[in-house]
């Protein structure tokens, strides 16, 4: 900082007007419209469409169309959606690696704690608690994990030593073996007719699995609103019974997961680990010549993404009580690449969206057919007779609709947003490093990026907010400024609920006391995760 | 330089005294074609070694080899004394042996000061379990790298690029964080493949600038090359292959006015 003592007079006057300048996030309690518009042009329509969807949704219940347990049923599937969609951001949207066996990982999780659990399980045939209390799933989910693992390491030794394309070929055949496995090994997996009776994961557990049942049944009674003479409807009406405590459940434990899921992956991303994964997406080569052991690295990225899908399988065995070879079906694999294109490559918040909006395409289009009227309203003309029936065909399949839609949707996503709706925008650096780092300028790492990336612009990465063009004037009390942003922007941009301390600490000991923009600190009391 | 490099030398100069790079009798064919002909030379510690030779002459080829990119028929590498004739080029670097390539290699979605720190060396935060298990080493260290990156790019004068998109530079900067890069991985040897090809005169100025400096701090360099002012200027020795071996080994004047090494550049009688 001694370098700079002598230009401080000098520059204190453009620090205040970068100050002001100066993007922040305000909090989304304190400030709402403030934050608002702090976000992107892609968040506003993340958020509105988010926000649309949850209005629908809630319309859907309170009206009765859309029962009250296959609604957090529904929840559960996005959950496991996302955390499918976590699992294939690790190896591609971080490695590059083109894995078409998502489903496969994905089955074996849920066949490795089905074998295990289920009442027509052919190697178990039910499940008795291990010790006579020690839960059974928490052993199906090792199992089904380790088996996951397994087979990664197995596929990855000979094909993550070549380049890419031998990995995707590989995988697109892994996938078709280990679903012909399940359907032929009729003596392990009971073959086509699958696997019924698993037990919901907390089954057997004390207390939590008696729950569902201690807890009251509830009945809604049913109401008619309206405008009286004008328009009227009945809503309500439903009973809320133990089969929805049940779910409720399992979208409890979903939540856990992805929470979990989510905060190792943002810990992992923003590591120099995650940083040599990003170099090995871009140029392998070059991560070599830097002395990167680039096919451990691609190893251990790969388990990991594999292990996080036969999480997601395990979870779709407790919340669907049967699986069967059809859920390793090749287009699941597809949703999940899907959700992940859609959402932005190596974005986890994108991985997120993706896996809603899957469920969305899934779920819409067979709502969608049944709201509609089975005939047209209007009479047509005899002559117009194949609009007539084109139309009914249309909303009688209207659920095959949804390849419709999945393929628009990659279309428009390829053509106009490359990049995905919700790309990585910050500069992934060790958050604890990058702020107590004493270097000019500052790391914003958790800084909003300078031109928010609409559907148009190119898309450009974080410029920290830090004026170019004048870095040696950057005194410490700039660095101090920047340093209480980054903090402040972390916290209320992940919306994370970590401990919030104090980070006064880190900044003020690089800030110089007399300088105006030094004060701006003191406002900012709330830092954020120190290690997440 | 010494005495032994002041005059030209049939061939290379193998008996130098500190050596840092060892190339012996190396081989490397494709199918029929001799890219590297039995190619051995020596580049000293402090030195800025230039590697010239006409197109096709099997430089890069040469490069490859040795960073164990490509597998060679026969032969042997070594660096500072250690065997590295098999290693993987993970390997090789670990050796202190840092090569850059001769089209940028481009980061995409990383800023200039995130692609700086992927060159530093032995990094604890690299290691999965590391990131939970030590996680203050991983802070304590990433904090001295991101400090050192920042004094490098200082150093090279473009520290105000260091948040900018990586994708988002010119050539010839690109070249400088190449460079800046390299150094963070603070390398006993450089092999820079074509600095200055397609980088304007003012930045190439100024590559060559910072590559004298870096040499002055004790960076030992081996550089390919086919701007002649560029080289000529800057490195001594200089060795010129020709048809996948060593022609000639010695000063830039030397090596500037030998017929045979016009005849290779222009292709002469013949044998």
């Amino acid at each position: 900082m001694s370098r700079n003592d002598d230009t401080r007079n000098d520059v204190s006057e453009s620090d205040e007007s970068r100050v002001n300048e100066k993007r922040e996030r305000p909090g989304i309690a304190s400030d709402p419209r403030g934050y608002w518009g702090a976000l992107t042009g892609a968040e506003r329509g993340v958020a509105a469409f988010v926000v649309g969807l949850l209005a629908v949704l809630l319309w859907g219940l309170i009206s009765g169309g859309l029962g009250p347990t296959y609604f957090m049923y529904l929840v559960g599937l996005v959950g496991m959606y996302i955390l499918l969609s976590f699992g294939l951001n690790v190896q591609w949207g971080y490695t590059g690696l083109i894995n078409f066996s998502v489903a496969a990982f994905f089955g074996l999780g849920a066949y490795g704690t089905a074998l295990l659990t289920a009442d027509s399980s052919p190697l178990t045939g039910g499940m008795d608690p291990i010790f006579g209390f020690f839960p059974v799933p928490i052993v199906g989910i090792v199992v089904g994990l380790v088996l996951a693992a397994v087979l990664a390491v197995i596929i990855g030794i000979p094909t993550l030593r070549l380049r890419a394309d031998y990995l995707a070929i590989a995988s697109l055949g892994l996938a078709e073996v280990v679903r012909l496995v399940m359907l032929n090994q009729r003596e392990w997996t009971n073959g086509s007719a699958g696997l019924r009776g698993i037990p919901a994961f907390f089954d057997g557990w004390p207390v939590l699995g008696t729950l569902p049942q201690a807890m009251p049944g509830l009945r809604f009674q049913e109401l008619e609103i309206g405008l009286p003479g004008l328009w009227t409807t009945r809503i309500l009406g439903f009973t809320i019974g133990e089969s929805f405590w049940q779910q409720t459940m399992n979208v409890l434990l979903v939540a856990v997961f992805v929470a979990g899921t989510y905060l190792l992956l943002r810990r992992v991303h923003q590591s120099p680990w995650g940083r040599v994964l990003r170099t090995i997406r871009s140029d392998e080569d070059l991560a070599e010549a830097l002395g990167k052991d680039t096919y451990s690295l691609k190893m251990q990225s790969f388990v990991l993404g594999s292990v996080i899908m036969a999480l997601a399988g395990v979870f779709y065995a407790h919340l669907n009580l049967y699986v069967s070879p059809g859920d390793l079906n090749p287009i699941n694999t597809f949703y999940v690449w899907i959700a992940v294109i859609l959402g932005g490559s190596g974005s986890n918040r994108g991985a997120m969206f993706g896996g809603f909006v899957i469920i969305a395409i899934q779920e819409g289009t067979r709502f969608i057919g049944g709201a509609l009227p089975d005939t047209l309203p209007i009479d047509l003309p005899g002559f117009l007779a194949v609009v007539d029936s084109t139309y009914t065909t249309i909303v009688d399949n209207f659920a095959s609709t949804r390849l419709l839609a999945v393929g628009i949707i990659i279309i428009l996503v390829m053509r106009y947003r490359p990049e995905g709706v919700l790309p990585p925008q910050r500069e992934l650096i060790w958050p604890s490093a990058a702020r107590t780092a004493d270097v000019s300028g500052g790391v914003v790492t958790g800084s909003q990026v300078d031109d928010s990336p609409g559907p148009d612009d190119e898309p450009t990465r974080a410029h920290a907010g830090v004026n170019d063009t004048v870095h040696d004037a950057d005194d410490a009390a700039n660095d101090a400024v920047t340093d209480a942003n980054a903090t402040h922007d972390d916290a209320e941009s992940t919306e994370s609920s970590t401990s919030a301390e104090t980070t006064e600490s880190s900044t003020s000991a690089e800030t110089t006391e007399s300088s105006t923009s030094a004060e701006t600190t003191d406002d900012v009391t709330s830092g954020g995760d120190d290690d997440e | 330089m010494s005495e032994t490099t002041q005059r030209l030398r049939d061939g290379p100069n193998l008996e130098k005294d500190d050596v840092v790079l060892e190339v012996d009798t190396l081989r490397k064919t494709f199918g029929g074609l001799v890219a590297t002909d039995d190619a051995s030379f020596q580049v000293e510690r402090g030195t800025i070694t230039g590697l010239i030779g006409p197109n096709g002459a099997g430089k890069s080829t040469l490069f490859n080899l040795i960073t164990g990119f490509y597998e060679e028929d026969s032969g042997h590498v070594s660096v500072n004394g250690v065997d590295v004739t098999d290693a993987e080029p993970h390997e090789v670097a670990e050796q202190g042996l840092i090569r850059t390539f001769q089209t940028p290699r481009k980061l995409e979605g990383m800023t200039v000061r995130e692609a700086m720190l992927v060159g530093a060396q032995d990094q604890i935060g690299e290691s999965f379990v590391s990131l939970f298990t030590r996680p203050d080493e991983v802070t304590e260290q990433e904090r001295t790298t991101l400090e050192d990156a920042h004094r490098i790019l200082a150093d090279f004068e473009i520290e105000h690029l260091a948040a900018q998109s990586a994708t988002d530079l010119s050539g010839g900067q690109m070249k400088l964080v190449e460079l800046a890069r390299a150094m963070l991985a603070e390398p006993e040897i450089l092999l820079l493949d074509e600095p200055v090809a397609g980088v304007n005169p003012t930045l190439a100025n100024k590559l060559r600038d910072q590559i004298a400096r870096l040499n002055e701090q004790g960076v030992t360099f081996c550089i390919i090359e086919h701007d002649m002012d560029f080289i000529m200027n800057l490195a001594d020795p200089i060795i010129v292959l020709d048809q996948g071996s060593v022609l000639v080994e010695g000063t830039p004047d030397a090596v500037r006015n030998d017929d045979r090494v016009i005849d290779a550049y222009l292709g002469g009688p013949g044998e």
